[in-house]
């Protein structure tokens, strides 16, 4: 079925011009003449701006010009010591001007604490204008010829992401409390489960891989947990020993 | 000599052979495994090497870098499903062959010339450690910081460049990560930059955190949010073993495709992209079935896999040469390497001379170790690519965790992963590469602290590209950005027309 789709889909310009759902339908409307599926080196660097791309881009001018706003006060910036002729300064730095008496060191502007966010400034700012520009022109395009160009759907996927870094940092918040063996089976059995495997053969296979990565990392390769752990406080101190240790 | 035989003297510890076996076997399962794929094993596996020994964590790293490519031809010749990014260019002929039932012919095909591409650009290491040893030692001398801080400059610029139809959008993650790096107090100064007065951000930005939740954390939600691929059952017929008699036919295809993939490898910045573009163009130029190419041409796949897996040995080249990663998977070996407290560079030639000789020799290892495992077992490897990519996401997720949480036990660690997380699954959707961030986050660290230490030497602005190497340096970052800004222009005028 798929591989009757993507043959289908292989007729149109663009992928969101596919008008019919139903593969079935659409397969009788399939030309005799194959597309040109001619391979070329250059396709491997193929990008195209897809929907959202023009949201994102002015949310990356936008961070930046951020960036620009809090230079003055968030690099140091307040405190720099430049010459007191700057434009002299910077011809004598290429030998077209000469400076009576000694001139600063080059170095100790280098060394105070903007110059360094300020060389970052000059490829961030210039590539978000000139980024924006070109997503701007793209979407202009799309609008032209009826291409879809809001971000719903894009914002849907964004949504839907922001639920599973809810659970991650729920996760994070319950180690301290029910330690780590009991926190990871229960994350991974419950996103087993929400992803929509809920036979018992797949919960099983969630419980035994959080099982097998506790055993990997903790009681094999003993990385970082804890020292108090809620639960584990509640055990005799023999057991609650060895779970501090090994889970 | 002695330092060869001290370098394998510290390979045969039971510890580093575990290590290597370990390595490449998970590296084999990770790259077959579509979705996961070396830069989010690495990025998980980074906190646990602090608990290792030095020599065992680099090899176990080194054992899924240098192995997954292997395993991702696997998916890839199979069901037409890349394993990792780098594989992608395999499936044009490898599935092509599948197609046609020569499954098997292309995966020996593709196995023994990524042996061959990795055992060449291996060799080339090892002779040129050889024979300029002791030259090398005396290379501390030639590099001072500016030397060091142009070549990080010259890996920043040649990465934008890499990203041809994508330049303005690298530029601009490139900046961001650069941006990142100097976040945190200024220790030398006293000076607060970009904390906005939050305590967290005082130390700046823990680059596991960032590198986790960029690359893992992003490719979790990514496949959780995704649907479950409908792979085709792979078939494999025959036997695996009659590769190198294959490879014997097409002689020029695999040595000019491992010299590119060597040259691509230890120029920083540029990787295995275009080590794959060069050889596939120069194979198809030079064969006398063009038109096959893409259509399931022995030689599309032997320049692909070829220039691939020789990439891995010749990326190490830079980084333990100049302490400068070309890519992002040497970007966060760069962590165990400070971990160990060795300082990749120039003088590494001259303390620890076995060091490199063991890590190279290491490599030669894995991947005899890789070539034989997958000669028996490729059935079984197989299997792995019928993991669901969505189960596959909650337990890319859990390994997170455990990337994140072991360093310090910090929820603020963690809330930063998240936020970084859902930076690189947006990039993800856009189709936005990530690479940049992370590499102008490492290259942006060393391009501040080279440029604070070598300030003291620079009175005019002449005194920063006076000496050889600076000044050769400084010539090809002209002449890399002078192409950049031709191919905007370009690019611009053809929309525009």
């Amino acid at each position: 079925m798929n591989l009757a789709r993507s043959q289908f889909e292989d007729l149109f310009l663009f992928e969101e011009q596919m008008p019919i759902d139903s593969v079935d339908a659409a397969l009788r409307f399939k030309s005799e003449c194959p597309p040109d599926r001619q391979f070329k080196s250059e396709n491997m660097f193929r990008f195209r701006r897809g929907r959202g791309d023009f949201h994102a881009s002015v949310f990356a001018a936008f961070i930046a010009l951020v960036f620009l706003a809090f230079f003055s006060t968030e690099t140091g910036w307040q405190d720099r010591k430049l010459p007191d002729n700057l434009g002299n300064y910077v011809g004598y730095q290429f030998g077209l001007v000469e400076i009576e008496g000694r001139a600063k060191r080059l170095g100790s502007i280098l060394k105070q604490s903007w110059v360094v966010p300020f060389l970052c400034l000059l490829i961030l700012i210039p590539a978000s204008i000139i980024n924006l520009r070109a997503s701007w022109k793209i979407r202009r395009w799309r609008q032209r010829f009826l291409l879809p160009t809001d971000a719903g759907y894009e914002t849907s996927k964004y949504l839907a992401a922001l639920e599973y870094l809810a659970y991650f940092i729920l996760y994070t918040l319950s180690v301290p409390v029910l330690g780590y063996l009991i926190s990871t089976i229960v994350m991974g059995v419950f996103l087993t489960w929400r992803l929509g495997y809920r036979t018992v053969k797949w919960l099983s296979t969630g419980l035994l891989s959080s099982f097998a990565i506790v055993v990997v990392f903790r009681s094999f390769l003993q990385i970082k947990t804890p020292v108090s752990i809620w639960l584990y406080d509640q055990l005799p101190a023999a057991a609650r020993a060895f779970m501090l240790t090994y889970f | 000599m002695e330092a060869l035989i001290s370098g394998l003297d510290q390979l045969l510890q039971p510890a580093v052979m575990v290590a290597i076996v370990i390595g490449s076997v998970g590296g084999l399962i990770i790259g077959a495994v579509p979705g996961i794929g070396p830069a989010i094993a690495i990025a998980i596996l980074l906190p646990a090497t602090v608990f290792l020994e030095d020599l065992v964590s680099l090899v176990l790293l080194l054992g899924v870098y240098g192995s997954s490519m292997y395993g991702g031809a696997i998916p890839a010749i199979l069901i037409n499903t890349p394993g990792t990014p780098v594989n992608a260019l395999t499936t044009y002929d490898g599935y092509a062959m599948t197609r046609r039932g020569e499954a098997s012919r292309a995966l020996a095909i593709a196995y023994s010339s990524s042996f061959l591409g990795a055992c060449f650009s291996i060799s080339v290491a090892l002779l040129s450690l050889f024979a300029f040893g002791p030259y090398l030692r005396d290379l501390g001398a030639l590099f001072g910081q500016r030397d060091i801080m142009m070549a990080a400059i010259l890996g920043g610029v040649l990465l934008i460049a890499a990203h041809k139809q994508n330049m303005v959008i690298a530029a601009l993650l490139f900046g961001f990560g650069f941006l990142i790096s100097v976040v945190g107090r200024q220790t030398t100064r006293k000076v607060d930059r970009y904390t906005f007065d939050i305590e967290y951000l005082y130390s700046g930005f823990n680059l596991i955190v960032v590198i986790v939740g960029i690359f893992a954390l992003s490719q979790a939600m990514n496949l959780m949010t995704g649907k479950d691929d409908d792979a085709p059952p792979a078939r494999i017929s025959g036997g695996v073993f009659r590769g190198f008699r294959e490879i014997a036919r097409f002689k020029i295809v695999t040595l000019l495709s491992a010299i590119y993939g060597t040259l691509m490898g230890i120029i920083p910045g540029v990787g295995e992209f275009v080590a794959q573009f060069f050889s596939y163009s120069t194979a198809r130029s030079l064969s006398k079935e063009p038109s096959r190419f893409g259509h399931g041409s022995p030689e599309g796949l032997i320049a692909s896999e070829t220039s691939n897996n020789a990439v891995p040995a010749a990326a190490m080249i830079p980084l333990l040469a100049l302490g400068v990663p070309g890519e992002a998977l040497t970007a966060m070996m760069m962590v165990v390497f400070f971990d160990a407290g060795i300082k990749p560079g120039p003088d590494i030639f001259e303390n620890n001379p076995d060091f490199l000789f063991s890590l190279f020799i290491a490599l030669l290892i894995i991947n005899v170790l890789v070539v034989t495992t997958l000669f028996f077992s490729t059935r079984l490897i197989a299997r792995m690519i019928y993991i669901p990519n969505r189960f596959l996401g909650a337990m890319i997720m859990l390994l997170s965790f455990v990337g994140v949480y072991s360093i310090r036990n910090s929820l603020a660690d963690c809330i930063f992963a998240a936020a970084f997380g859902f930076i690189g699954f947006i990039l993800r959707r856009l189709d936005w590469p990530l690479v940049p961030v992370v590499l102008g986050l490492v290259l942006g660290s060393i391009i501040t602290q080279r440029l604070t230490a070598g300030a003291g030497q620079i009175k005019t602005a002449a005194d920063m590209i006076n000496r050889p190497v600076s000044g050769t340096l400084f010539v090809v970052i002209l002449a890399v950005t002078c192409y950049i800004i031709w191919h905007a222009v370009k690019k611009t005028n053809r929309f525009e027309q």
